[in-house]
C-alpha cells in the first residue's frame, strides 16, 4: 500500500535532483504524458479495488496512453488543431470518473457506524 | 502476485513522479521581477552589443588563423616532397649510412704468400658474385674499399686491373663494408656461402668479422649518370604506348 506512494517519491526527487529540463515547446507533450500517466494509476487502483486488475492491462495501457496523447498532441501540432484537448477531455473525464468509482469503493468499506451518504 | 502487483505500481508510481518533477520544473519561471528602467536597460543593451562586436573581432581572426593553416598546409607539401627526395637519395647510395652491419676482409692466403705462389688482383667475376650473394641476403648498403655500391656501380678488368667504379682494387687487404637489417643472419649465411669458398681457389681469403658492429658506409662521391631514362610527360599518363 505503501509502497507505490514512496516510489512516487522517489521519482519526484530523482527529477528534481538530476535537474532535468526539457524544451518549453515540449512541455505540452510532457503533460499529456504525465495526465495519461495519472488516469492509467488511478485505473489501476481502482480495477484493484473492484478485483478486476490484470497487470498486462495495466502496464500496456500506461505506455501506450502515454504515447498515444503524445502522438495526438503532435498531430495537433502539425494539422494546426488543438488535438491535445481531445486527449485532456478523455483523461480528465476518465480520471474523474475513476477517482469517484475509488471514492465510493473506499466509503462502502468503512464501517457503517456513520449513515452512508447520500451518492451524489 | 500481490507483491507484483504492489511493484508494477512502484515502478508506475515513479515514473510518474519522474515525469511531474520534469514538468514542474520546465514550467517554474524565473521569480526575478522586472525592476530595471529604460536607461539601465539600454545600458546593458549597449554593453551586450559591445560583447557581440568583441565576439565578431574574435572570430574574424580565429578565421584568419585557419586560413593559414590552410596556406601552411599547402606549403607543407614542399617539406614532404624535401624528405621523399632525402629517402630517395638515401636509397639510391647518395647519402653517408650508419648501422649494425657486417665488415668482410679479403686478404692472401699466408700459406701462399709463404710458398711463393702469385697472388693475383681479385677477379671481377668473383667480387660480383659476392656482392650478388651479399644483396641476396637482404644486404642493404654496401661499399668496398670505401667505394659505395651502388646500382650503376661497374666492376670490371681494366688493362689487368679490377677496378670498382673506375678505383683499382690492386692492395690487399680489401676490405668491404655491408649494412643488413639483420647483420647477425647475414653474417650467419656468409659463412656458409660457396662464394666465399671460391675465393680460397684464388689463393683468397674471406674473414667476417665475428661481431655484428655499427659500420658506417660512405656515400657515392660521382654525379650519377642517367642516360636511358627520361621522365614520362604529363599527356602520356600511365600508358605503355
Amino acid at each position: 500500500m505503501w509502497l507505490p506512494i514512496f516510489g512516487l517519491l522517489i521519482g519526484v526527487l530523482l527529477g528534481l535532483l538530476t535537474d532535468l529540463k526539457i524544451p518549453v515547446e515540449y512541455s505540452n507533450y510532457l503533460s499529456i504524458a504525465v495526465l495519461a500517466a495519472l488516469d492509467t494509476l488511478f485505473g489501476g487502483i481502482r480495477a484493484h479495488l473492484q478485483n478486476l486488475y490484470d497487470e498486462r492491462v495495466f502496464v500496456s495501457g500506461f505506455f501506450f496512453n502515454i504515447i498515444l496523447a503524445a502522438s495526438l498532441a503532435f498531430l495537433g501540432v502539425h494539422l494546426g488543431v488543438d488535438l491535445y484537448l481531445a486527449a485532456i477531455f478523455a483523461f480528465g473525464v476518465r480520471l474523474f470518473q475513476n477517482i469517484a468509482v475509488i471514492r465510493r469503493i473506499l466509503l462502502s468499506r468503512q464501517p457503517k457506524n456513520v449513515k452512508k451518504p447520500e451518492k451524489s | 502476485m500481490n507483491q507484483r502487483k504492489g511493484f508494477v505500481f512502484t515502478i508506475v508510481a515513479t515514473i510518474l513522479g519522474f515525469m511531474l518533477a520534469i514538468q514542474f520544473q520546465t514550467i517554474k519561471e524565473p521569480e526575478i521581477q522586472e525592476t530595471r528602467d529604460t536607461w539601465e536597460i539600454r545600458g546593458e543593451l549597449l554593453n551586450e552589443l559591445q560583447t557581440q562586436s568583441k565576439l565578431v573581432k574574435e572570430i574574424r581572426a580565429l578565421e584568419e588563423s585557419i586560413a593559414d593553416y590552410k596556406t601552411d598546409m599547402t606549403s607543407s607539401k614542399e617539406q614532404v616532397l624535401k624528405e621523399t627526395l632525402e629517402d630517395l637519395k638515401q636509397e639510391a647510395g647518395l647519402t653517408a649510412v650508419k648501422g649494425p652491419g657486417v665488415v668482410l676482409i679479403i686478404k692472401p692466403v699466408p700459406e701462399a704468400i709463404v710458398l711463393g705462389e702469385e697472388v693475383n688482383n681479385i677477379s671481377p667475376e668473383l667480387l660480383k658474385r659476392l656482392i650478388n650473394e651479399l644483396n641476396m641476403y637482404d644486404a642493404e648498403h654496401i661499399s668496398v674499399n670505401g667505394q659505395r655500391v651502388i646500382n650503376t656501380t661497374v666492376i670490371r678488368d681494366i688493362n689487368g686491373q679490377t677496378k670498382i667504379d673506375g678505383y683499382p682494387l690492386t692492395d690487399y687487404p680489401i676490405e668491404i663494408k655491408v649494412i643488413a637489417e639483420d647483420s647477425v643472419k647475414l653474417s650467419d649465411r656468409l659463412k656458409v656461402s660457396e662464394s666465399i669458398e671460391e675465393f680460397f681457389i684464388d689463393n683468397l681469403e674471406v674473414n667476417i668479422s665475428n661481431q655484428p658492429s655499427e659500420v658506417t658506409i660512405p656515400a657515392y662521391k660521382e654525379s650519377i649518370t642517367i642516360r636511358h631514362m627520361e621522365p614520362a610527360l604529363e599527356s602520356e599518363k600511365g600508358g605503355n604506348t
